[in-house]
């Protein structure tokens, strides 16, 4: 164990090419997947936070259903839809990132539309009470909304890129893991430790690990500042 | 001078009517106070003449024209998640305006404290302040000084006399306190179980009161 650390460390250090491949795609995937899911999903958070409607409430269940979507079923859906028998086999996207991001995407929208409608669901009432009583219009109303959950965007997003990142089930199903192509981190730890090569996937362990420390250190930063 | 009447509305929440509002006229330059216990009605009263809630019916809380403008001072006020000064001028981008209202309201050396970091008192300031920035035609305040001290009370019972002889607005103002109520309110609303159980000009109507249910308020909390 000792041995894999060192040998992993030094490997890191020594800039292995498809170390830095993995890594990459890795980055590719998370930063774009979850910045989507940050773009269509803060609106949505936004609007069932502070509005109300008839099937909100049903929305909601909904909405935490589709949270708990176990990874690989997701990835089961897709595999479907875009493989050699599927509807949108002609777009050739099984076995891209461009599905892992998709994947990645429809697991992480809820999430964000969960974190985003609890916080505004608290303030908004409030907000929109008092941004009324000072004469605001709608539109300044709304810009004070999003002002006021800034931090829970940043929060969001954190909480968002570090799903993606550690997401296994959905990105093995549809990018098949294919080196200097679809193999991200954690598809690369499992097919490196089957093959015996625990040197990489220790690498891989250490360096997504250490990126989870740093975006909980993060996350914990924000959230004090959402606090004070 | 210019008076607004409110139409005869209820309200229900969870199938209980909370409020039975007869109609009522407003007045421009006249301070109507609202006093009553806990639950009797008044801040969903205000909430409804501010808008910010809908009647039973779902129609304008005014027979025929409403106020062209109304500002309105919830119970718990939204501190904005920036600087006092910046809060002010949220309403009207008016700088001597806000610097007039800070000095009144004894805010001056709070101007870049962060809103929400205020104490309940100074905050209490803050929003006041705030919805002080523009001329509204109708101003509701629910309960502006229920966490200030009585060096507060004193500021906020004088800017709100200046404002109204500047602007010269219908100003309905939520209090818990008689004193407050006999030193600002031309005309006292007294809320009772959810209905306007007796209005009258004050402080005549507190003096000596018509009904059993304003006695016996008065004799609790006069």
């Amino acid at each position: 164990m000792y041995t894999a650390i060192q040998k992993a460390i030094a490997l890191i250090l020594s800039g292995d090419r498809e170390l830095i491949d993995i890594l990459l795609v890795t980055a590719r995937m998370s930063i774009s997947s979850s910045v989507i899911s940050l773009i269509i999903g803060v609106p949505i958070g936004l609007f069932v936070g502070a509005a109300r409607f008839p099937g909100r409430k049903a929305f909601l269940v909904l909405n935490r259903t589709l949270m708990g979507t176990p990874p690989v079923v997701c990835g089961l859906l897709f595999y479907m839809l875009f493989s050699g028998v599927g509807p949108f086999r002609r777009l050739k996207l099984l076995f891209t990132v461009t599905i892992m991001i998709l994947a990645q995407v429809v697991l992480i929208i809820p999430l964000v539309v969960s974190h985003m409608e609890s916080y505004i669901s608290d303030i908004a009432a409030s907000v929109k009470e008092t941004a009324m009583g000072m004469g605001l219009g709608r539109g300044k109303t709304l810009l004070l909304l999003m002002n006021e959950c800034r931090y829970q965007i940043c929060s969001t997003w954190l909480l968002a890129f570090a799903r993606a990142i550690a997401e296994v089930g959905a990105v093995s199903m549809v990018g098949g893991a294919i080196a200097w192509k679809t193999n991200v981190m954690t598809t690369a730890i499992m097919q490196y430790t089957n093959r015996g090569n625990f040197t990489l996937g220790v690498a891989l362990g250490l360096i997504l690990m250490s990126l989870s420390l740093l975006v909980n250190i993060l996350v914990t930063v924000v959230q004090r500042r959402i606090s004070e | 001078m210019k008076t607004w009447k409110t139409e005869e509305f209820t309200k229900t929440y969870g199938g209980r009517q909370v409020l039975d509002a007869r109609s009522l006229d407003l007045s421009e330059d006249q301070i109507y106070v609202a006093i009553g216990a806990n639950g009797s009605g008044k801040s969903t009263f205000a909430r409804i003449l501010a808008g910010a809630i809908a009647t039973d019916a779902g129609r304008s809380a005014f027979h025929g024209a409403k106020p062209a403008s109304i500002g309105y001072m919830p119970q718990r006020p939204y501190p904005f998640r920036m600087s006092m000064e910046k809060n002010l001028r949220l309403a009207a981008d008016d700088p001597a305006r806000a610097e007039e209202l800070m000095e009144a309201l004894k805010l001056t050396n709070l101007r870049q404290a962060k809103a929400h970091k205020l104490s309940g008192g100074e905050s209490a300031r803050m929003a006041l302040a705030r919805v002080l920035m523009r001329p509204f035609d109708l101003l509701i305040l629910d309960e502006p000084c229920a966490s200030m001290d009585m060096e507060s009370t004193k500021l906020t019972e004088g800017a709100l006399r200046r404002y109204r002889d500047r602007y010269h607005p219908a100003i309905l103002l939520i209090t818990h306190s008689i004193q407050q109520a006999r030193r600002l309110g031309d005309e006292v609303l007294f809320f009772h179980e959810g209905h306007l159980a007796e209005t009258g000009r004050c402080p005549a109507t507190l003096e000596t009161p018509q009904t059993d249910a304003l006695k016996h308020f008065l004799e609790f909390y006069g």
